[in-house]
């Protein structure tokens, strides 16, 4: 070959070809997608993040998580996705507005968890019938949506899991042990999965609280129990096991950061003890102590509290949720809708 | 091919024109000496601690308790640490290194402006450092191969404008109007790396796309980093050395130039593949797989190309050892295309798009075909800047079977594995966790692989501290892999 003309501008011509249609173009398609509404502008989604949650996807950059766990949901003909019930519909293009850095993942060494908030039981409606006296379970439930989504506040959306004081579980299909053990008590961080301090009471407990020692004490019974009400689908999420939290939650995910292996035997993940500070109790058990067993367990008089860090990224968890419906995305039906950019011309039709 | 011509020295042209020549490459060659020597030392070390990381990385993986208590070695952060210290310390400066000995050689003048780069590969070195630091502290931006904080990549950019600018100014004093298909490919890479490095972290982190675009910009910049980045220095260099080595032209320049050009045509477009049925305009996938099986052609000829000229001189890889890298490399190059066009398929995508698979092909592209490739040329290159051969052949024996063996296992294990995963995560009767175990027995086995890779790393670090001390061989004759006399010749020097 010769002159370094053609050369040049053969380099720099194929290059800016790739890069005009792999990222020129689809910016101008896709580039500046705006959240839905309906018609009055309310039920907006997807919201913007902020405070914790943005915090905590900060969190979930730094250790590496995405290189396990993916965040999207393939349509029901691409795969087996929301036959695995990490969704119940695909996700697409607009769930991702306001997620920065975006989290798609390439690996599924660990579960899908685009869903993982939206998998968290809901128990702000049976409990708060169930027990009127649990401080922490009366908030109502967010106004409009049925599955929690993203707060604005920043604060998790998940009400906060019932340490009921006085039992009473609505669907009580459950093996734990027998309320009030005091040993196995605090259904961990029974405010808000991010509680502003630990031992802090709960954000907006419209009655009194009672003292961190006894939502400590309160039972774990109980929350188990209230697993019934998952949104949506009302998917048959695996069977809660003994004592733990239930599933999902923001407790449960605590104590499976910390202790993957306590919760399920067979799990690969690694645990995240250094986001956990073990200390001595001080005068009470803190609120948002992880309840942990075995050879878990902290020494008598100690405790195990998360860090800020971890309470970000746990608000984070609690944050993910795509059960939101939208236009452009057929839930549950898998028709390939038309208006979406998301819909693969090539793909055979929905086969299942 | 008889045995009794074997050509393992460059050909002498003639008497007289051939002590000139010889005069005038070993001034190229001394005047390449540090900065080249810098940048192999440098990225030598980065190898080393590369490996170690992924030491860490392998183990970790089916140990998951392993310092899962200690923050900054807590698998997510040494995952990236370990890929992007291979990225950009070891495999970036390697070959840079050799890319810029092959410039000097092909532009046939002495290397100028020897300070900028020396400049540098010092800011580069502090760029992966803090890079790496950043990392492993939880300072990670997130996205994949471009995970490190911004100060590093701006470090490393300032770097990155050092050595290209010196290539360019390079071109600009070279002699003769040919330009070899090396230098196409160099050029290309040196020219692409900016732009496509501006441009990952400007749409990434200036001026940030929006939403799923990110995942799309970062998958673009990661393939093509592979490609034209790395793919094009493997290839440059593969098409200097074959010939080189074997003293004989390259069987077609013509079907070197449709490779050229189709590579850069279709390799620039693959990247999206890799997110095939997630959340984009299919068309954007679509794409990226028809690129990705046009990427055939550009194997095809290349692979043609290297194979006529090796006809007849593949007894050679018997001695030489950078014709036994390179062609290793250059034969890897076909494999880790063909892998990735099958699992770039859509009904094989469905099945091991989220599976180990996907780590397999990095490897083929990063460790079979580019690393041995640069291994080669060190082997090459090396003695030439000091003046001294190898001192053992059987260490280079040794370092050759520990890569080949160690990358080889590495890939079947993963590829084997991540099918195997694959197909029980697209099986919801199965429990997810039946996933992870079927894969943690092929996940020890590539730990196995990666002990293998490791012992060849410290043979070669420890093979080329020696040449660096100077306590390499002093004689005329290469370092050959066996003795040449069993074959019953001495005339091939």
């Amino acid at each position: 070959m010769k002159g370094l003309a053609p050369l040049f501008l053969g380099i720099f011509g194929t290059f800016a070809f790739s890069w005009v249609g792999l990222t020129v173009i689809p910016n101008w398609q896709i580039g500046n997608l705006n959240p839905q509404s309906d018609e009055e502008g309310t039920d907006i989604y997807p919201m913007p993040q902020s405070g914790m949650v943005v915090r905590g996807a900060r969190v979930y950059a730094a250790n590496g998580c995405i290189y396990c766990h993916s965040q999207q949901v393939r349509a029901d003909y691409a795969g087996d996705d929301i036959e695995r019930k990490w969704g119940d519909r695909r996700s697409a293009p607009r769930d991702y507005i306001f997620e920065r850095p975006v989290f798609l993942g390439k690996a599924r060494m660990g579960q899908d968890i685009a869903n993982i908030g939206a998998r968290a039981p809901v128990e702000g409606e049976n409990v708060a019938a169930g027990s009127a006296a649990s401080p922490a379970a009366s908030p109502a439930p967010q106004a409009g949506a049925p599955a929690p989504s993203v707060a604005p506040s920043g604060v998790s959306p998940t009400p906060p899991p019932p340490n009921a004081a006085s039992p009473a579980p609505p669907a009580s299909s459950t093996t734990s042990p027998p309320a009030g053990s005091p040993a196995a008590s605090p259904a961990a961080s029974p405010g808000s999965p991010p509680p502003r301090a630990p031992g802090a009471p709960a954000p907006k407990p419209p009655l009194a609280s009672p003292p961190p020692s006894a939502i400590a004490n309160a039972t774990p019974g109980a929350a188990t129990s209230a697993l019934s009400g998952t949104p949506a689908a009302g998917a048959p999420w695996p069977i809660q096991t003994s004592g733990e939290p239930p599933m999902y939650s923001a407790a449960w995910q605590h104590v499976h950061l910390y202790s993957p292996r306590s919760i399920n035997p067979d799990s690969n993940m690694p645990s995240y003890r250094f986001l956990y500070q073990t200390r001595r109790i001080s005068d009470a058990r803190s609120a948002d102590a992880l309840k942990l067993t075995g050879s878990d367990a902290p020494p008598e008089g100690w405790e195990i509290v998360p860090t800020f860090d971890a309470n970000c990224l746990v608000a984070y968890l609690m944050s993910l949720n795509q059960s939101h419906p939208l236009k452009e995305v057929r839930s549950a039906a898998p028709a390939a809708p038309a208006q979406s950019p998301a819909a693969p011309p090539a793909s055979p039709a929905p086969a299942k | 091919m008889n045995a009794t011509g074997i050509p393992l020295k460059e050909p002498s042209v003639s008497a007289a024109a051939g002590d000139a020549e010889q005069l005038e490459r070993a001034l190229i060659d001394a005047s390449t000496r540090v900065p080249v020597l810098m940048f192999y030392t440098s990225a030598i070390a980065w190898l080393i601690l590369g490996t170690l990381l992924a030491g860490f990385v392998s183990f970790k993986l089916h140990m998951p308790d392993l310092f899962s208590d200690i923050s900054f070695l807590t698998w997510g952060r040494v995952r990236p640490a370990h890929m992007n210290v291979m990225v950009y310390g070891w495999a970036s400066m390697a070959g840079m290194g050799t890319a810029i000995w092959l410039m000097a050689r092909l532009c046939r003048t002495v290397l100028r402006y020897p300070l900028l780069l020396v400049a540098g590969a010092g800011f580069w070195n502090l760029g992966v450092l803090l890079g790496m630091g950043g990392i492993l502290l939880g300072d990670s931006t997130g996205y994949q191969w471009l995970e490190f904080p911004r100060y590093a990549a701006i470090i490393l950019f300032v770097a990155y404008t050092l050595v290209a600018s010196w290539a360019v100014l390079m071109f600009r004093f070279r002699r003769g109007e040919q330009i070899y298909i090396t230098q196409w490919y160099l050029l290309g890479a040196f020219l692409w790396f900016p732009w496509l490095y501006a441009a990952g972290q400007l749409m990434l982190f200036v001026v940030p796309v929006q939403g799923v675009l990110q995942s799309a910009v970062g998958w673009w910049y990661a393939n093509n980093l592979l490609f034209l980045w790395f793919g094009a220095i493997g290839l440059g260099t593969a098409y200097y050395m074959i010939p080189k080595v074997i003293g004989r032209p390259v069987y077609s320049y013509h079907l070197a130039a449709i490779g050229f050009w189709s590579y850069a045509l279709f390799s620039s477009w693959t990247g999206m593949q890799r997110l095939v049925d997630g959340p984009f305009p299919a068309w954007m996938v679509t794409a990226s797989i028809a690129a990705t099986i046009l990427t055939i052609i550009p194997v095809a000829t290349v692979g043609l190309n290297h194979h006529m000229t090796m006809q007849g001189y593949f007894p050679l890889m018997r001695y030489s050892p950078t014709l036994r890298f390179t062609v290793f490399g250059a034969m890897s190059y076909t494999v880790f295309s063909l892998i990735g066009v099958l699992i770039s398929l859509r009904s094989v995508a469905r099945y091991v798009n989220f599976s180990q698979a996907s780590i397999a092909y990095s490897h083929l592209g990063l460790y079979a075909f580019f690393t041995m490739v640069i291994f080669g040329s060190m082997y090459y290159i090396v003695p030439r800047l000091i003046g001294r051969e190898w001192r053992y052949a059987s260490l280079i024996k040794l370092h050759f079977w520990a890569s080949a063996y160690g990358i080889g296992l590495m890939t079947l294990m993963l590829l084997a594995g991540g099918f195997l995963q694959g197909a029980n995560i697209e099986n919801p009767s199965l429990a997810f966790s039946e996933s992870t175990e079927t894969i943690l027995p092929y996940l020890r086995g590539r730990s196995l692989a990666g002990i293998l890779l490791t012992v060849s790393h410290f043979i070669f670090a420890y093979h080329f501290g020696l040449m660096l001390l100077g306590l390499g061989r002093q004689s005329t004759v290469p370092t050959f892999l066996n003795p040449v006399e069993a074959e019953g010749s001495e005339a091939h020097v």
